[in-house]
């Protein structure tokens, strides 16, 4: 078995409040292989963004963030100083936002933000920085690539912005790419063609993909494995396939549940919604976080769920998986 | 729907219906310019964000109005509301033009429902104030009659007794989507205007909105102009849908036809780029998808 590009166990992020503590995430392990595209998919405040931020040690100050490991490529990135850290972003490990607009500077050309991201980390010439930019606008798609290292960003439309971001990403070939909502800012015809070409690129380059998103359609279509996160942990975790055929955690059905599908559900029935609210996350919440929104809810869920492995790839923190599962 | 209009609706028309009609909100010709001022030495340039658009809505009816960001769906609801004056055409709400100058009876018979509730409330009112306003505006029974209409009011959106006295921030996304739904619906219009209605929201909660919309339908036979991006859910509340492009309607048929059987190239273009929860689908090839 070959050892996977990121490994995190046990990780949370603490956030100080005026109200108290807040658990933004609250312990959760998962791995991504070389080569794999991994969705972190979940609602808002599920601790999804606070994961990809935590894994690029760009949390806000006053997060305090502990793991029993956070390893990238067989090394730990716990303890590593700032200056080592830096390093590794852009380098090994980039990161695409969901907002172009506030990611690149608006008072430096494509190209000086481009070339940039190379010479950081590498010792190339100017002329050889700008050849693998023209290069790499191309094949994100970026018509008139040349011309276009000359504009600046508000030039740019939304969806052209993008993909310069990935272009960006990709100038030092990191290992690792972790999107966070990158095409939620855009509308379905330019989200299509983003999301292609991001795939397209990430199996050319043979990267590892941490994607997040709330957006199950996007999941179904991109992810290789999925991670269903609620309320600061990851709930279940499968192959893409096998989550929807069939997902086991009451949470993870009840979102399939809730989105029409064409075929599926009658236009104008009523949809399942999930009852409820998500729980606040300030202080300590006791047993499984989902019991007070769960139809399934028993005794055994006042104490916190264990992580059941239903098979080698899916797992499900539930006390009635093997039981769902089956029925499933 | 089981009643056939008996004036046209698949064929949009510039000649308002005749009186009397099913017709609950006619669109005659409706066209707003904008123009660009482009520096000191050039011509300004002008925009036509809706550009001579006709479309009916059906008595009962749920519309569908779908497209991009920039195709004029916001600037259309805005002069239905008579938030902005159109350039030229006209509004017909129960076959009578509405002249956007009385914004008051207007709002008796149409009112909105928009994206982001957090910005459309007031925070520094309380839940039972908020939705008390139109009432009070418009002078509609005594205070304590006002009161028990919002009473009422939350009580059918769903609002427990509890949040009625709180303050917006105190509220989660969803509940203040119904907030705004309550207030909207309190001075009982005959016609909703849904802008994005469950955009801002997660998809748990946008279930649950979905179906208060569906259930409000039923109770007050209310009519729903739908504007959304999101196709799965334009395809499950609508029975017709107008695909806008640019400033006009490109296309307008049933749920049935627009969804089984596109004709514009546009709305073949959005429905293949539509992400279904599919896997094994892969991301979709628009330019080939379009192609065929």
């Amino acid at each position: 078995m070959t050892t996977p590009l990121l490994e995190v166990k046990n990780l949370r992020v603490d956030l100080p409040t005026e109200r108290g503590m807040l658990h933004a995430v609250r312990g959760i392990d998962f791995h991504v292989n070389r080569g794999e595209l991994l969705c972190l998919v979940g609602e808002s405040g599920c601790g999804k963004s606070m994961t990809s931020l935590a894994l690029m040690g760009l949390l806000p100050r006053k997060a305090v963030r502990t793991a029993d490991h956070l390893r990238f490529d067989g090394s730990e990135l716990q303890g590593l100083p700032e200056r080592g850290m830096a390093a590794l972003r852009g380098a090994r490990m980039a990161m695409i936002f969901q907002e172009p607009m506030t990611s690149l500077n608006p008072s430096y050309t494509l190209g000086d933000q481009l070339c940039e991201a190379l010479r950081a980390h590498r010792k190339v010439s100017m002329a050889q920085a700008r050849e693998r930019a023209v290069y790499l606008l191309e094949r994100a798609g970026v018509p008139q690539a040349s011309d276009r290292m000359r504009q600046y960003p508000h030039q740019l439309s939304g969806g052209l912005r993008q993909r310069v971001m990935i272009a960006m990403a990709l100038m030092c070939e990191p290992d690792l790419i972790i999107a966070d909502e990158p095409t939620t800012a855009l509308d379905v015809t330019i989200q299509a063609q983003i999301l292609r070409l991001l795939r397209e690129l990430q199996q050319e380059f043979g990267m590892a993909v941490v994607f997040i998103t709330h957006d199950l359609g996007v999941v179904a279509r991109i992810a290789d494995r999925v991670a269903v996160m609620y309320a600061g942990e990851v709930i279940e975790t499968a192959p893409v396939a096998e989550l929807f055929a069939r997902p086991t955690h009451p949470y993870t059905q009840g979102l399939l549940q809730c989105i029409p599908v064409r075929g599926k559900t009658l236009p104008g029935s009523r949809l399942q919604a999930i009852p409820g609210v998500v729980p606040s996350l300030v202080g300590t919440v006791q047993g499984c976080a989902f019991a007070n929104r769960c139809t399934h809810v028993q005794a055994a869920c006042a104490h916190t769920p264990p992580y059941v492995a239903l098979n080698a790839r899916h797992a499900a923190r539930c006390v009635q998986a093997q039981s769902l599962a089956e029925a499933a | 729907m089981t009643t056939k209009s008996p004036v046209p609706l698949t064929t949009p028309t510039a000649l308002p219906a005749p009186p009397g009609s099913d017709i609950a909100l006619e669109l005659c010709a409706l066209h707003r310019s904008f123009r660009l001022k482009r520096g000191l030495f050039r011509a300004p340039g002008e925009i036509h964000a809706v550009n001579d658009v006709s479309l009916r809505i059906r008595k009962g009816e749920t519309l569908g109005l779908v497209g991009e960001s920039g195709c004029g769906k916001s600037t259309l609801a805005k002069m239905l509301l008579g938030l902005l004056p159109p350039s030229s055409g006209s509004v017909l709400v129960d076959g009578k033009e509405i002249d956007p100058r009385h914004r008051r009876a207007l709002a008796r018979r149409i009112q909105p429902i928009f994206q982001d509730p957090y910005s459309s409330l007031n925070p520094r009112r309380t839940v039972a104030d908020i939705v008390g306003v139109p009432l009070r505006l418009h002078h509609v029974g005594t205070a304590a009659e006002q009161r028990q209409r919002v009473r009422e009011m939350l009580d059918l959106v769903g609002m427990p007794e509890r949040t009625h006295a709180q303050y917006p921030n105190q509220l989660s996304g969803g509940q203040r989507q119904r907030v705004a739904i309550a207030r909207a619906l309190v001075l009982r219009p005959d016609i909703l205007i849904c802008d994005e209605p469950t955009s801002a929201l997660d998809v748990s909660v946008q279930a649950q909105i979905l179906n208060l919309l569906l259930d409000l339908k039923a109770e007050f036979g209310l009519t729903y102009l739908f504007i959304s991006h999101d196709l799965g859910v334009v395809e499950h509340l609508v029975d017709r849908v107008a695909v806008m492009y640019r400033g006009a309607i490109v296309e307008l048929g049933t749920r049935e036809q627009i969804f089984a059987r596109p004709e514009h190239p546009y709305t073949r273009r959005l429905l293949a780029s539509a992400l279904t929860p599919e896997p094994g689908l892969g991301i979709p090839d628009i330019e080939r998808a379009t192609m065929a």
